[in-house]
């Protein structure tokens, strides 16, 4: 205490001239605008800054408590989007996502563009003719698939076009399986309504339920597997009872279809030859 | 002091020469301050003169925060510049300093005054030039002020 009462009584002009000086800038700058517009920005500035180096430290001290929250918050918003999404594709059938998902599982497929030039939806075996044949390179029994789903199989070629048979037919059978499972059935059309298809021969041991999605199992040479065909709509017994029949409604209106894409599989010619090697030992054992 | 503040404040307040050069002689005030002096007391004096500078001129805390910056600055300066065989009251003048020493004595002081009183009043940059103008002007008049005033006391107090 002594050494201080020291120290002042030797720098006691040094309190007077810091106290005379203060006292002088606060008159300054209390009756001179433009030094006090400036002491006022000088000083919101300043105060500005603190202000925001404090709430930066007292933010980063809750990092923790704040990155729980928003984990939680996450996860339920994720949840939400999923439902949702799964509730809005059941009932507005909006084919954007399906195109998008079509194209990623064709990805690496050779595919050839074609415009359709002639259709049918309302006869008991409708035909469709496409802008692309022979010269172009497609054969019989190619795939055909658009945007939504797949179209048919390739009937006959000329050099410039081809016929093409439609899932709406009643001759056409595809090869489908329930997505997330390995129950494979044949797909037809009953005639009926263009918007719907008849999946045969699910055993009754399987388990679905309506929406599920139907695919290409990829069975045979004609479409690769997992292309989106339609959704379970309705769940009947087949006439003998012994499997179920799935009503499917499609993933494309035919009676709009305009662009489709025929499927060139690398080794479609070689398991088209073996399958009739196979079907000629089986016709010469008989 | 109030002679100072009083010429001040009827004459060299309005003296502008050329709208630059303004003369601040009120400072002489503490030139005038004897070697030993309370350093309390030049700070009040040069802050009282300063206020009442202010007053007359309207622009509060400028001269103020100036005359007391001098007042403090002034007894170690004065100790720099006194003659080795100065006695320990001496009065700052002609007599004891030499009319160089008391030049440069002056010079000092009057220059740090206006720089730091122009600093204060103006408090930017934007015109460098007319401020170096304007505080360079004033000085001079200011400084030649200054020696006139210490001719002046110098020839009554010899006439004594």
């Amino acid at each position: 205490m002594r050494s201080l009462l020291e120290i002042l009584a030797k720098y006691y002009h040094w309190l007077i001239f810091i106290m005379l000086e203060v006292v002088s800038f606060v008159l300054l700058f209390q009756f001179n605008h433009y030094q006090s517009s400036v002491w006022l920005t000088t000083a919101n500035v300043v105060v500005g800054r603190i202000d925001a180096w404090e709430r930066s430290l007292l933010n980063y001290m809750t990092l923790g408590q704040v990155n729980q929250q928003l984990t939680r918050r996450n996860l339920y918003l994720e949840q939400n989007n999923e439902a949702l999404t799964r509730q809005l594709m059941l009932l507005t059938h909006d084919s954007t996502r399906t195109e998008l998902l079509q194209a990623q599982r064709l990805q690496g497929v050779d595919l050839l563009p074609a415009e359709v030039v002639t259709n049918s939806v309302l006869r008991k075996n409708n035909w469709m003719t496409v802008s692309a044949g022979a010269l172009d390179g497609v054969q019989p029994e190619m795939g055909v698939v658009c945007g939504t789903g797949i179209v048919g199989i390739v009937l006959i070629t000329s050099d410039h076009y081809s016929i093409v048979t439609p899932l709406l037919n009643g001759n056409s059978s595809v090869s489908c399986r329930l997505r997330g499972s390995s129950y494979i059935g044949f797909l037809r059309w009953d005639g009926r309504s263009p918007l719907y298809c008849i999946l045969d021969d699910i055993p009754r041991h399987a388990r679905f339920k309506i929406g599920d999605i139907v695919e290409t199992s990829g069975h045979g040479s004609t479409f690769p597997a997992g292309l989106f065909v339609g959704r379970v709509s309705a769940i009947e017994n087949s006439d003998d009872g012994l499997s179920y029949r799935l009503r499917v409604h499609l993933g494309m209106d035919f009676s709009r279809m305009q662009h489709v894409s025929i499927v060139r599989q690398t080794f479609q010619q070689e398991l088209r030859d073996l399958g009739a090697k196979a079907d000629s030992l089986n016709n010469e054992e008989q | 002091m109030l002679a100072l503040v009083a010429m001040q404040m009827v004459v060299f307040n309005y003296i502008h020469l050329f709208g630059y050069a303004t003369p601040l002689p009120f400072v002489y005030l503490l030139l005038l301050f004897p070697l030993g002096t309370d350093r309390w007391s030049i700070l009040l004096w040069g802050f009282v003169c300063g206020l009442l500078c202010d007053i007359t001129s309207l622009s509060l805390g400028v001269g103020m925060a100036a005359m007391t910056l001098v007042a403090f600055i002034q007894p170690p300066l004065l100790q720099l510049m006194i003659p080795k065989d100065a006695v320990e009251d001496m009065q700052p003048g002609y007599d004891t300093m030499g009319f160089w020493g008391y030049f440069r004595y002056a010079f000092l002081l009057t220059f740090i005054f206006v720089i730091a009183y122009f600093l204060f009043q103006v408090f930017n940059f934007f015109h460098p030039l007319d401020f170096l103008i304007s505080m360079l002007s004033s000085f001079v008049l200011t400084f030649f002020f200054c020696l006139t005033f210490e001719a002046i006391r110098y020839k009554l107090s010899t006439q004594r």
